[in-house]
């Protein structure tokens, strides 16, 4: 019984996990905005408990308008655990190059535009996650570490992400955020996902973090 | 003991550089591979030595990385290097600088506020050659260095594109060698081959460097000629048609002489798909060699209508 305890988040945690990610999407947004001289609008984000093998399923349904898809994927590691994916609309790369006002050596250093719009995408997407994770983990207490981010598709049609990240059996809370950046036609979803093996270091997280304000 | 001894000794150049940008530590590879000696660097600002490095990008990362705590990635594959450093000698010829991926994270004082950054550098150089050797085997052919059929098609489609978006002309040439099947017979695939290989670089030297030239089956070439109408590659097919003509192959002390038919195509409104481009100039390639070859046929889009 001890195990499934801690392996369950309660409707109380999930609770405090949305408040803890109000705060800290809303200090990332500041902080973002501050990095890459953009205003960065963060929706409130959605929290979801669900079985991990629906990730995908999950994923597609809110993706579904869009014809085509670049999806960024990177790791984060620590106590606070999972990974992170980035979804944007296709030819988004271009428009994040033509925002930086990438007009610097590393542009001349390039072979193409698609490298150029490519790693944008890796700079912005990683600057992005880092920037939501790393506030949900300093709120918590927490430091992560990171792999470097990888471009999954790129202006794929291909709309689906692997189904073997997690195991299938196990739970995964999903946090969905919808990005975008004010007066410019960027937007995408971010997808924080963390499994089942993070569970019991984040509930007694949050109760901490509860502490503090009782 | 102290551990940091092994900042020294690994083989990885590692730099501390806190929020004014003053460099804090510079490991011994970093000394040995630019030159510039822990004393000459530290406590100034590492873009008195790197005024590369002072970009909007780099500055960008960094900012991240004091801010959110974030881990930047400065991959080999935009970047190249961040630190211009000579490479290993048997390298030298393929790139200037030393090829490098490089990690930059946060560290942390005592109460978990982030004082520094940390850059760690890695030699890739080995890594990108090897990247690019590979690149080339999947791109080209290997008898004639030209580009292969994949490689064509997939680029005809991106210059058709680009071609559509910013109504801009596109043409394609087919090249054929007239007769191959009895150089082949009469002096061997050996000349053969070599035939192909004069051919490829009689092409070569008359097309710009934005066309790109393939092998498009066993002695059928293409050409993607973007920003050319058909009346100007028409003028360039004449060239390379007359270039060849003048051409003698000598192989087994034999003089060879051939000829090529060329078929030349325009997109239009109407051809306006790679499949579509690439038959229009092989049906004049088919005419070139039915009205007697050695001659140039340019697709003419009026029989289309007809």
């Amino acid at each position: 019984m001890e195990t499934a305890s801690n392996n369950q988040i309660t409707e109380e945690e999930k609770d405090i996990l949305q408040e803890v990610m109000n705060i800290s999407f809303g200090k990332a947004s500041a902080d973002l905005t501050d990095v890459i001289n953009a205003y960065v609008v963060l929706s409130v984000p959605d929290v979801t408990l669900l079985k991990a093998e629906k990730l995908p399923d999950y994923i597609r349904d809110d993706i579904k308008d869009y014809n085509s898809i670049s999806i960024i994927e990177q790791n984060f590691w620590g106590k606070f655990k999972g990974i992170c994916f980035l979804i944007f609309p296709s030819r988004s790369g271009r428009k994040l190059v033509a925002m930086l006002g990438e007009g610097d050596d590393s542009f001349e250093q390039s072979d193409t535009m698609a490298v150029l719009e490519k790693e944008t995408l890796i700079e912005v997407g990683n600057i992005l996650i880092g920037a939501c994770v790393g506030k949900v983990a300093e709120l918590l207490s927490e430091v992560v570490t990171y792999s470097p981010p990888r471009v999954i598709f790129e202006d794929s049609p291909k709309k689906n992400i692997s189904k073997d990240i997690f195991e299938p059996e196990s739970m995964a809370i999903i946090m969905k955020t919808i990005f975008s950046f004010e007066g410019q036609d960027i937007n995408g979803f971010l997808f924080l996902v963390t499994s089942q093996e993070s569970f019991g270091w984040l509930k007694v997280a949050l109760h901490r973090f509860m502490e503090r304000y009782e | 003991m102290s551990f940091s001894q092994i900042f020294d000794m690994i083989n990885m150049g590692l730099v501390v550089i806190d929020k004014e940008m003053n460099v804090r530590y510079w490991n011994r590879w970093m000394e040995i591979h630019s030159g510039i000696s822990s004393d000459e660097i530290l406590n100034r600002s590492i873009f008195e030595h790197f005024r590369n490095l002072d970009t909007p990008r780099f500055n960008r990362n960094c900012k991240s990385v004091f801010k959110l705590g974030n881990f930047c990635f400065f991959s080999q594959k935009l970047h190249k290097y961040l630190f211009p450093l000579k490479t290993d000698s048997s390298f030298k010829a393929d790139f200037d600088y030393m090829q490098q991926s490089c990690t930059m994270g946060p560290l942390r004082n005592g109460s978990g506020a982030i004082t520094d950054i940390f850059i760690a550098v890695q030699d890739v150089t080995e890594v990108v050659m090897y990247e690019q050797q590979l690149l080339e085997m999947n791109t080209k052919d290997g008898l004639t260095g030209a580009y292969n059929r994949r490689f064509l098609e997939t680029q005809l489609c991106k210059e058709m594109e680009r071609a559509k978006r910013y109504k801009r002309p596109i043409s394609v040439l087919m090249l054929d060698i007239d007769h191959f099947k009895k150089v082949n017979d009469t002096y061997g695939h050996q000349c053969g081959d070599l035939v192909l290989k004069t051919i490829s670089s009689v092409v070569q030297s008359c097309i710009r460097k934005t066309d790109f030239f393939a092998r498009y089956g066993g002695e059928e070439f293409c050409c993607i000629l973007p920003e050319t109408k058909p009346e100007s590659a028409v003028i360039l097919a004449e060239r390379i048609r007359k270039g060849i003509s003048k051409k003698v192959v000598k192989c087994k002390k034999e003089p060879i002489k051939v000829t090529v038919s060329l078929g030349v195509a325009g997109a239009t409104e109407i051809i306006d798909s790679p499949d579509r481009l690439l038959k229009k100039a092989d049906d004049a390639l088919y005419k070139a060699k039915e009205t007697g070859r050695n001659r140039v046929v340019v697709f003419n889009d009026k029989k289309v209508m007809a």
